[in-house]
């Protein structure tokens, strides 16, 4: 019951958030230097496109004016229309989005798992020689770019060792399937977790050295129960809910590494659409997946929100 | 260190006066050895950017399309030609420009904006309210994402990419000093200058100020790492600096062209940016641990 009522409460605090969010990205037009509607439509638009469209989206006025005709829309699904392939920008987004979530499923599974095996592993013993290294490895993991780390992937793994394919979610000439999906994603689902896994190893690593030095571990230990018992049984656990919202807000920082990661390696989500945008200036279509992206990040930090307050063993 | 120094130090330590925070950076930081390493590699990359004209071999921009594409070790270019037949090696030394500025500027001018927002917001609670609350939509955007959609909207460029960061990193920087004004709110000296009639701004400024301003100084020191990275992503999508500039996201950029033939061009500009990154990380470490009130006295003691 009370699992039920905090989730209740989390998703009505939730609203506002995404209403301001609308609120930025509509404002967000307004820093387009110069006439927004000819920046929208292009330079090849007629005297009577531009004047239908600034009638259309109430150019002429007030912004509160705008806004209203733009959240009407909005509400009903169009998100704007692409400039560069005169399509809904909400019909081409749709396919896109799928693209990148499961990408970032994929490194999502890479960073819990990598983040807590090495979390563990580090924290279980304070200054141990696997604690210097994994603190090593972190430190490391935490100062490579994405964009760099995924040409480097790509040329060893992808093109000199030819371990992974280089490029897709798909082996073209091969009738595909899923295990041919998850052998494209093992390379930049990888690349995009490398930060991700560092910062979630760290923070649970240094909660998982202060749990172990709690009275109930003495307790444990003078009761003669064995280091391995200790650290799964009872230290464990009692990291999970900083483990869960930690992990919960590398969804965030995964969407910021995505962009990079299918430029690369030529995923066709959402990422790669946010680049061609920027080449074509494409500015509805920069709004709406920057809108779809933020949306999508705000009910995954609700989700992890959920999951931090089930996980904890101290709840009420 | 002998455990008779420990006593003494715990028996002598009510009449000592509080140290300041300068004392635990000084002791906890330069005498870390691998924070001195660090701000010997950021010393050097500094110098590097500064001295630029006089240490580059070649000008930056000077190609010579005979050497297209050799690999490092050349004679005359250490590091190798990139495509255009530039030196890579005066590219990175002249890039280390950009790289500094397009990192430490936006951090600055965040905290510069984020220190009264916080302190404002936590002396006052209806307008704290409106401020956090406003910054709670900030969050809702990926960080790399919101400076991405400010800089592609506002036309790409070295300053409208600084401008896209500085928006960025506000709401974290705000939320650190917020917290910690909040706390500095609650303590006795500033019950003291309330009861002592003095105003609300002076408050602020002579009494919390020097409190709130150590958890911004050291915040903003652990995130430059993350907004050098940032910087040359932005670079590296078009947004930010402009070819033919050398910037190390740009060269990136324009190696991944080269990968299968020449994979030094994109490895070298990366490699340089990931080794910088890793020592403002260090940096941003040592400093946290120095200042951290449960950590700064055992590091001490530790290196006594």
């Amino acid at each position: 019951m009370q699992i039920l009522q905090f989730t209740f409460m989390r998703m009505l605090s939730a609203i506002p958030v995404l209403i301001g969010v609308t609120i930025i990205v509509f404002l967000a037009v307004q820093l387009v230097p110069g006439d927004i509607a000819l920046s929208i439509l292009g330079r090849m638009a007629s005297q009577e496109q531009l004047q239908a469209l600034r009638e259309q989206m109430g150019l002429d006025r007030s912004l509160v004016v705008q806004y209203g005709i733009w959240f009407t829309a909005l509400l009903q699904g169009d998100i704007g229309t692409s400039l560069s392939q005169q399509l809904p920008v909400a019909g081409i987004l749709g396919p896109k989005i799928v693209n990148s979530l499961i990408l970032m499923a994929g490194s999502l599974v890479i960073v819990l798992v990598f983040g807590f095996l090495l979390a563990v592993l580090s924290g279980a013993k304070f200054r141990s020689m696997t604690d210097r290294v994994v603190v090593v490895i972190t430190l490391v993991l935490a100062s490579l770019p994405a964009f760099w780390l995924g040409i480097i992937m790509l040329y060893f793994f992808g093109f000199k060792w030819k371990l992974f394919p280089i490029s897709g979610m798909y082996n073209v000439a091969s009738p595909g399937g899923f295990w041919d999906l998850i052998h494209h994603l093992i390379l930049p689902a990888a690349v995009t977790a490398a930060g991700s896994v560092a910062v979630v190893a760290r923070v649970t690593r240094s909660r998982m050295i202060d749990v172990m030095a709690q009275p109930y571990i003495l307790a444990g230990k003078a009761r003669g129960l064995k280091r391995s018992q200790l650290v799964l049984r009872h230290a464990v656990r009692n990291t999970l809910p900083t483990f869960a919202s930690i992990g919960g807000l590398q969804i965030g920082y995964l969407f910021g590494g995505v962009i990079f990661t299918e430029i690369i390696f030529n995923w066709p989500g959402i990422g790669l659409q946010v680049y061609d945008a920027i080449l074509q200036r494409d500015i509805p279509m920069i709004q709406g997946c920057v809108l779809v992206v933020a949306v999508v990040f705000v009910i995954g930090n609700l989700l992890s929100d959920i999951a931090v307050y089930a996980l904890d063993p101290k709840k009420g | 260190m002998s455990d008779v120094s420990l006593e003494t130090g715990r028996r002598k330590q009510p009449a000592e006066k509080r140290r300041s925070n300068l004392y635990f950076v000084w002791r906890g930081v330069l005498g870390d050895p691998v924070a001195r390493i660090a701000v010997g590699i950021i010393l050097i990359f500094f110098l590097a950017a500064v001295f630029a004209p006089w240490i580059a071999p070649w000008p930056p921009n000077e190609a010579d399309p005979s050497m297209r594409l050799r690999p490092p070790g050349t004679p005359g270019h250490w590091l190798g030609v990139d495509n255009q037949g530039r030196d890579i090696l005066s590219r990175l030394i002249y890039g280390a420009r950009y790289t500094l500025l397009c990192g430490i500027t936006p951090v600055v001018l965040g905290a510069v904006i984020s220190v009264p927002l916080g302190m404002f917001g936590a002396w006052y609670p209806v307008a704290g309210a409106v401020i956090m609350r406003s910054m709670d939509v900030l969050f809702a955007f990926p960080m790399a994402l919101l400076a991405i959609l400010l800089a592609a909207l506002m036309g790409p460029g070295i300053g409208n990419m600084m401008i896209a960061l500085v928006v960025t990193l506000i709401p974290y920087n705000t939320r650190v000093v917020y917290a910690a004004a909040c706390l500095e709110r609650d303590q006795a000296y500033v019950e003291a200058a309330r009861a002592m009639a003095t105003p609300g701004y002076k408050i602020i400024l002579s009494e919390m100020m020097p409190n709130v301003i150590a958890s911004s100084v050291v915040y903003s020191c652990t995130i430059v790492g993350a907004v050098v990275i940032t910087a040359a992503g932005l670079s590296f999508l078009g947004l930010g600096v402009q070819p033919p500039t050398a910037e190390w996201g740009i060269m990136t950029s324009e190696g991944r062209n080269f990968i299968f033939n020449a994979p030094h061009i994109a490895a070298v500009p990366g490699l340089a940016i990931t080794i910088l990154v890793m020592a403002f990380n260090l940096l941003g470490d040592s400093l946290r641990d120095s200042l951290d009130p449960r950590t700064r006295l055992m590091l001490i003691k530790r290196r006594k």
